[in-house]
């Protein structure tokens, strides 16, 4: 059963969800529904990541099942607790060889089993929003939404420690880190349309180089070409969209990403994502809050007076004071997701809201970063897609249970047939 | 010439010039006379106004007035009465047989003269009389055996031709255009003799009781650490089964990092004994072998692609701001040509700097996203730079912005030859002088698309674009839009994105083609396409011809362009990005701050020019690439001297404008002690290894590592103990960091990494988390920074830590090459790179380790020559991608 909701100010769902934040431009609470409103809302999947583990003892509620009761680090959801559920006892298989946090945020939603390794020796195989989008992606605009928050200025780490997204191993789905850009990129169709011939041209320049390549040259230019067409398709179905995403008059963040505060900072890329979710531009989409690692400091603003090394938190979390400012750090990152959430919650989406249609997937590679443990990973799920995902439980697995069960499971929910996923052995009931 | 530096000759000479008058007046303000520093042409060609030292009546005087011929439009002038002499000295870089030659200037009031060299009358005697003003022929003066060092060359005054005309009364004039040394004897090249003995006779009888007594315990059957059991291996064909470990095994043994420093210790004859026989082995299976590892096809990095497109068009200059080229500099002052690194250089740090970066270049082009650097590598390697939608519609629209932005036409310094309508073009309607525009587009595009593709193009291809061309023609009438749109596309297409090579099918290393060798050179030195001497060798088909080849490497090492070496190689070798975000904290280290306005501006914007600017001075004067690590001098600004000099800089300064943001001198200066010289000490690097409170040892050490030795520790383990953050808090314990160090290290995994790790970070103790020196810490404790480098030579502090270094060149010289040459493949290096490797090592050091000798090496390496068949990856997931889950 689904309510239909009241028209909600932007400003009022940010005060209720106890944030100072200026007021963004995007406008996210306009009524007018996507071009599609006579069918069924499609379901869309999105990813929220963490990165470094949390603090583990005040993450887990002690109790289990439906009503439980939120832990600290949960206490934010409180708002939407119905809207939400906790799954636990879900672990990844840690493979030898490369950095524990490379390999967390790089292979959190990888389909390979521990055993299938890429060259560069990483379980990475095409990602689960990838796969998603391999189906969902046929109607919308754009395949997938790929996001950052990485508010770092130097390249300190490898492309492993920066993403979550892959189409394969090797093939990365780049983020976009610059609000301003994800913004021309999904609204301004001026900017689309223009590119046309070209493609076919360098297409041809592609197919001129096959005969001459080996397998793994191949696998590269198959990489340029495959993006060739994507974006070719992207912009006939943009402009299919054209006069739907222009009517709602929507406008730029005025302020540069490197100089936003924070949370405005994540809050606005949560906005672009949502924004693209209901207007149907895609059905999938990920955010990256920060990447791993990275051991440059960062100014978390209101929450902590000097810059502040996430990374070092979590290995330093035996002292007690700095436990303290880590799960402070973790109950804001829960926070975070929990505004989008209730952003979500918020905008209408025929019967039911946004977020009733969707399953907005809260997580990390790591459960705690200060031995980097990759058994009972951190994972909230909001929304139940259509009903399909039992809400306001603590669903806690049998200890060692693959996380892949549950992605496989996800993998279903979102449409897409299969019995196998990694090192699945069997989906977690949903419902 | 066509880089941004080079507006044209004129700037050329401006600069030419300020260079010169800043190291008269360096000359001549220096309070004690040191050593005659002179310019050293890589050439050969020793400027009369530029190489040569000059005294007396000695000047410089322009000749544009009199024609173009004189060689960098200028030569020296001396006048003087009958009998004087005009005494010049130049350098010889190394000893060998030299042809001399002469080519002076002939004018009505110039003299007749007697030469000397060294003191020694030649029997020549030159006649420099002619009616006119004019370049003489070139004279040769002789052959000569010269030692390195300076050497005198004077002329005397004997009179004139009777024909002659007095210069002002009574003197006569002389001028000379250049000096010219041919070095009759090129190879310098001989092989050192290893000076240890082998142990030829060894077996592995000989070697296997003393792996039992010193390695078995954790590398046997009952434990296994590292997954390496060496009681298993158990004969020689064992061991050279996998070729991957027998090297590595070989390795931590040579360098002492094996057995660890807890254990017995293995003494040095058996330490050599067994890696020696290790190695042999080694090198026996890899001549066997005949595997080399492929590349894979890599997509431009911005700051190629910035330079290919910038060196395609003839463009002004860079096409966006690229915040990773660091130093910026107004007036040109890197010319590898000259041999010659000015003693002062007036540069801003583009990165960190205050009003460096440029806002904008061309309105409306912006770079994309910088690739992330491999772990221990760089971000040039095929096999991680891939491309997404995401990035296809970037590059898409970048072509198109560059082309139609307003600044372009001006920009272009090709506009008229390339995008201006031909003054001839039939202007009837579109429809019917679309042939006809085709007709001029032809060679236009040909000649674009060769140098864009780095290939003669064929027909199939040239026909598409032209094809295009037309299509755009028609849709807008106008020459210069259709160029202009195809053009763009050639920017966006995967021959231009791509260093494509053609995989050869067989197993065998097979040579490159000419064409494929000179976009490898092109990519590795100039980080850009090949320009048109390059091509038009390759077209000769002649560029794997050695001595061809190595004409080709010399000239673009020589060029402006090679500066990318310091851009793209240097600032990623040295892993400087991580000074942009260093942040000493504000009341500790209050001076690393300025406050300008609201902002604060960080004193590691001065810092991270210093190390750049000595690997481009290394570069230039083509010294040893050892003065990387130890050098006498280094480059920098008055405050940055004041900085390491001075027990509380800027102390009189508060916080408002303490220290220039902008450009500034970087000057020269002479360094004394061991504590200052080479990248590793300096404040940049000291700095950006510390955290905010403290330095930390580990850090560095693992930088050294990796860096100076590139032999990168294994990533930390799952438990990693934190310490405190600030050594006060240890300090206040009585502590100093080596000791709380120490007792965070519980096990023995711990220890064995760490004695590798640690040693290199504690001799670095001495400078502060801010770069600066300290005998002791601030609560007086003492400081230990004594240590073992490859297991066999103590030190005590940083000079006999690098006295060790300097003691043991092929260290260095190894791990600086293997940089290198990664960094020139795109590619990770395997084990059967390793006997090329040996060859450049032994190689370069028989060359005093210069640093050209360095890259001709690498250049004309097997591994840089060859490419070879790409395997399937090892069973590959998902290729091509699937879209539903496995059934």
């Amino acid at each position: 059963m689904y309510l239909k909701r009241k028209r909600m100010s932007r400003r009022r769902v940010l005060q209720g969800a106890g944030a100072a934040l200026a007021l963004p431009l995007l406008d996210l609470m306009q009524t007018t529904v996507a071009s599609t409103a006579a069918q069924q809302p499609p379901k869309r999947a999105a990813f929220f990541y963490v990165p470094n583990g949390v603090v583990q003892s005040a993450w887990h509620p002690t109790e289990t099942g439906e009503g439980f009761a939120l832990s600290p680090t949960l206490e934010p959801l409180g708002k939407v607790r119905e809207k939400i559920s906790l799954y636990t006892h879900l672990d990844r298989v840690k493979v030898a060889g490369t950095d524990g946090h490379a390999q967390a945020s790089t292979c959190w939603l990888s389909s390979a089993a521990p055993d299938e390794l890429s060259p560069a020796g990483y379980p990475l195989k095409k990602t689960l929003d990838q796969i998603m989008a391999s189906v969902t992606g046929q109607h919308t605009a754009f395949r997938s939404l790929e996001l950052s928050c990485n508010p770092y200025q130097d390249n300190r780490e490898s492309v492993y420690f920066d993403n979550i997204s892959w189409y394969g191993h090797g093939h990365l789905a780049q983020s976009m880190r610059d609000p301003e850009q994800v913004f021309k990129r999904l609204f301004n169709v001026e900017e689309q349309a223009g590119q046309g011939s070209i493609l076919d041209l360098v297409l041809e320049d592609a197919q001129s180089l096959q005969q001459q390549l080996g397998r793994q040259d191949l696998r590269k230019l198959g990489e340029y070409m495959e993006s060739v067409r994507t974006v070719e398709q992207q912009i006939q179905r943009i402009r299919a969209r054209q006069t739907a995403v222009q009517n709602r008059g929507l406008s730029l963040p005025e302020e540069h990403w490197t100089t936003m505060r924070r949370d405005e900072y994540i809050q606005i890329m949560g906005d672009l994502m949502i924004l693209a979710l209901r207007t149907d531009l895609t059905r999938v989409a990920s955010l990256m809050v920060a990447p791993e690692r990275w051991g440059t400091p960062l100014l978390v603003h209101d929450l902590f007076k000097d810059p502040i090394v996430h990374h070092s938190m979590t290995h330093g979390q035996g002292n007690e004071n700095v436990r303290r400012d880590l799960e402070k750090l973790d109950r804001y990152h829960v926070q975070q997701f929990a505004h989008l959430v209730s952003k979500m919650d918020s905008i209408e989406d025929g019967e039911g809201s946004l977020l009733d249609h969707s399953m907005f997937v809260f997580g990390s590679g790591l459960s705690s970063g200060r031995t980097h443990v990759y058994s009972n990973l951190p994972i909230v799920i909001a929304g139940s897609a259509h009903g399909s995902i039992r809400l306001n439980q603590h669903h806690q697995s049998l200890p060692g249970t693959p996380v892949a069960n549950l992605w496989l499971a996800l993998a279903r929910s979102m449409g897409v047939p299969g019995e196998r996923y990694g090192d699945s052995t069997g989906a977690i009931s949903l419902s | 010439m066509n880089y941004d530096f080079c507006l044209g000759r004129r700037t050329a000479c401006v600069s030419f010039w300020a260079f010169l008058l800043a190291a008269v007046t360096l000359a001549q303000t220096e309070l004690h006379p040191r050593p005659i520093r002179l310019p050293t042409p890589q050439d050969g060609l020793y400027e009369g106004e530029f190489h040569l030292h000059r005294s007396g009546t000695s000047r410089v005087q322009g000749m544009r007035g009199f024609g173009t011929e004189w060689s960098r439009d200028h030569h020296l002038l001396w006048d003087g009465l009958p009998e004087e002499v005009c005494k010049l000295q130049f350098n010889v870089r190394h000893a060998s047989r030299y042809q001399l030659i002469l080519r002076c200037t002939t004018a009505p009031d110039y003299g007749r003269f007697a030469v000397r060299l060294d003191g020694k009358l030649l029997d020549h005697e030159i006649d420099l009389y002619t009616p006119g003003v004019e370049l003489a022929p070139p004279q040769t003066l002789g052959e000569f055996k010269l030692s390195a060092g300076i050497h005198a060359i004077n002329f005397q005054l004997l009179g004139a031709n009777p024909k002659a005309s007095f210069f002002r009364e009574d003197r006569y004039l002389l001028g000379l255009d250049y000096l010219k040394l041919v070095d009759l004897d090129p190879d310098h090249t001989t092989e050192i003799k290893s000076a240890v003995p082998r142990w030829q006779s060894s077996t592995f009888k000989d070697i296997q009781p003393l792996l039992a007594k010193h390695c078995y315990r954790c590398h046997g059957d009952d434990v296994t650490e590292g997954e390496l059991n060496l009681a298993q291996l158990s004969s020689k064909s064992e061991l050279v089964s996998d070729l991957d470990r027998l090297s590595k095994i070989a390795t931590a043994i040579a360098l002492g990092e094996m057995p660890p420093e807890d254990e017995p210790p293995l003494p040095v004859e058996h330490r050599q004994q067994i890696s020696f026989l290790l190695k042999d082995w080694l090198d026996e299976s890899l001549q066997a072998n005949t595997r080399l590892a492929n590349v894979v096809m890599r997509r431009l990095n911005r700051y190629e692609y910035n330079n290919a497109v910038r060196d395609l068009l003839n463009l002004k200059g860079d096409i966006y701001p690229l915040p990773e080229r660091v130093i910026r500099a107004e007036l040109p002052y890197y010319d590898p040509i000259s041999g010659f690194f000015p003693d002062a250089v007036l540069v801003g740090n583009r990165t960190l700097g205050k009003f460096q970066v440029e806002r904008q270049i061309l309105t409306g082009v912006v770079p994309f996203a910088i690739d992330l650097q491999a772990e221990h590598g760089f971000n040039n390697r095929g096999q991680e730079l891939s491309i997404s939608p995401l990035l296809l519609e970037t590059f898409v629209k970048l072509g198109r912005s560059i082309v139609s932005s307003p600044e372009f036409n001006a920009y272009c310094q090709d506009y008229a030859e390339v995008f201006a309508a031909p003054a001839d073009l039939d202007k009837k309607t579109p429809a019917e002088s679309g042939a006809n525009a085709e007709t001029f587009a032809h060679p236009r595009l040909q000649n674009l698309l060769s140098r864009a593709f780095r290939a003669p193009i064929d027909h199939e291809t040239l026909h598409r674009y032209l094809r295009y061309f037309g299509h755009e023609y028609r849709k807008t009438s106008s020459f210069s839009q259709a160029m202009k749109a195809t053009v763009a596309g050639m920017l966006a297409s995967p021959r231009f994105l791509y260093l494509v090579e053609k995989t050869p099918q067989k197993q065998q290393p097979t040579l490159l083609s000419d064409y494929e060798l000179a976009a490898r050179l092109a990519m590795f030195l100039w980080s850009s396409l090949p320009d048109k001497e390059l091509l038009d060798t390759a077209a000769t088909g002649k560029l794997h011809d050695p001595e061809i080849l190595h004409t080709q490497i010399r000239r673009m090492l020589w060029d402006r362009r090679s500066q990318a070496l310091s851009e793209n190689f240097a600032r990623q070798w040295l892993r400087l990005d991580q000074l942009i975000t260093a942040i000493p904290d504000k009341q500790r280290f209050p001076t690393y701050y300025s406050r300008i306005g609201c902002e604060y501006w960080k004193f590691g914007l001065q810092m991270m020019i210093e190390p750049l600017l000595l690997f481009e001075s290394v570069l230039v004067e083509d010294l040893s690439i050892q003065q990387l690590i130890d050098s006498d001098y280094s480059y920098r600004s008055d405050e940055l001297q004041t900085w390491y000099s001075s027990p509380a800089p800027f102390a009189e300064k508060g916080e408002n404008g303490r220290f220039n943001t902008g450009q500034q001198d970087f000057r020269r200066r002479a360094l004394n002690s061991p504590r200052e010289g080479g990248v590793i000490t300096t404040a940049a690097v000291m700095t950006m290894t510390s955290s905010p409170l403290r330095t930390s040892p580990i850090t560095r050490g693992s930088w050294v590592l990796s860096v100076i030795f590139n032999r990168p520790p294994d990533p930390p383990p799952d438990t990693v103990p934190e310490i405190e953050a600030d050594d006060d808090e240890i300090e206040a314990l009585g502590l100093t960091l080596r000791e709380r160090l120490k007792q965070h290290q519980t096990n023995a995994s711990c220890a064995a990494c760490h004695a590798k790790i640690d040693p290199l970070g504690f001799v670095l103790e001495n400078y502060d988390a801010v770069g600066r020196w300290r005998d002791t810490y601030r609560s007086g404790l003492k400081i230990d920074s004594s240590g073992t480098l490859f297991g066999e030579t103590e030190f005590t502090d940083i000079a006999s830590f690098k006295a060790a270094l300097q003691s043991r060149p092929e260290v260095f010289t190894r791990a600086f090459s293997e940089h290198l040459l990664a960094y020139a493949l795109g590619r990770k290096l395997q084990v059967t790179d390793k006997p090329a490797i040996d060859k450049m090592v032994r190689r370069t050091l028989a060359q005093d380790g210069r640093f050209s000798a360095l890259i001709v090496e690498i250049a004309m390496s097997h591994p840089f020559l060859h490419k070879a068949s790409q395997p399937a990856d090892q069973d590959l997931p998902d290729s091509p991608p699937s879209d539903v889950l496995e059934k």
